[in-house]
């Protein structure tokens, strides 16, 4: 198993960096244990989540601040997200997969794609009073959005 | 981050995508586009070789252009897809609607004829 960390106090930076994050991936991706493909979704989820936190999330008096942890292993990758917001429900704003969505929808497909590409998708409150996002790919996942069109 | 775009005939226009297409940036993407729809371009080429992000509201804005052109019969072809871009597209499986390139001279060949 190898780990990568990384803590973040401006969410723009942190957007930027994560379309490079391959550049740093644990040694377990690198050697090609997890193909492209699945590290390409971990950052899309990534940058996905991050964007709603930037547009959405309250953060009251506090600067924002995240961490990211990436974990490697032979057959998927694990995340995790932990932010200083105020969180909210993930749940009541997650689409359910058989909701019929607006064609060639301009908004709105984040949560969508975050939900198609994960397993094991959650957004908790952690005992230090922060919110904690986590996720996994595997490697063996084939997500596709069939709703949209 | 403005968008460059390029006149590849009196009826189709190329834009260079650059690094990325994100939340921050659909806007200007939009207003670039605009602005060539409003002078009767209909033929669109995303040029994506240096496109390193495609976020679901930069996809979105693409959907707003495809709206906007194809009342007219309209056209926005992909071209030179990087990988990143090639995952938001087989995840969306919008390659049924916006047709793929492997460079943009290829869609501008298509284009002419």
């Amino acid at each position: 198993m190898d780990t990568f960390t990384k803590t973040y106090t401006d969410l723009d930076r942190a957007i930027d960096e994560v379309r490079s994050l391959s550049d740093n991936w644990p040694a377990a991706c690198r050697n090609g244990e997890i193909d492209d493909e699945t590290l390409h979704c971990t950052c899309l989820v990534l940058h996905e989540w991050i964007a709603n936190l930037h547009q959405h999330a309250q953060f009251q008096s506090v600067s924002p601040a995240i961490q990211i942890h990436v974990t490697c292993q032979e057959a998927h990758v694990a995340c995790s997200v932990l932010d200083n917001s105020d969180g909210f429900d993930l749940e009541s704003y997650l689409p359910d997969e058989d909701d019929d969505p607006e064609a060639f929808p301009e908004r709105g497909m984040g949560l969508r794609i975050i939900r198609t590409c994960t397993d094991e998708l959650s957004y908790t409150s952690t005992d230090e009073g922060l919110h904690c996002f986590e996720f996994i790919i595997p490697s063996d996942h084939d997500p596709w959005l069939n709703t949209l069109f | 981050m403005s968008f460059s775009a390029e006149t590849a005939s009196s009826e189709t226009v190329i834009i260079h995508v650059g690094e990325a297409l994100d939340f921050r940036n659909a806007d200007e993407f939009k207003s670039t586009f605009q602005e060539h729809v409003d002078e009767g371009i209909r033929k669109f080429i995303l040029d994506f070789s240096d496109t390193e992000v495609l976020d679901s509201t930069g996809l979105g804005s693409i959907f707003s252009l495809y709206r906007a052109v194809s009342p007219d019969d309209g056209k926005v072809a992909f071209a030179d897809v990087s990988e990143p871009v090639q995952v938001v597209v087989q995840l969306t499986r919008t390659y049924k609607v916006f047709r793929q390139f492997p460079s943009v001279e290829a869609a501008r060949e298509a284009f002419a004829e």
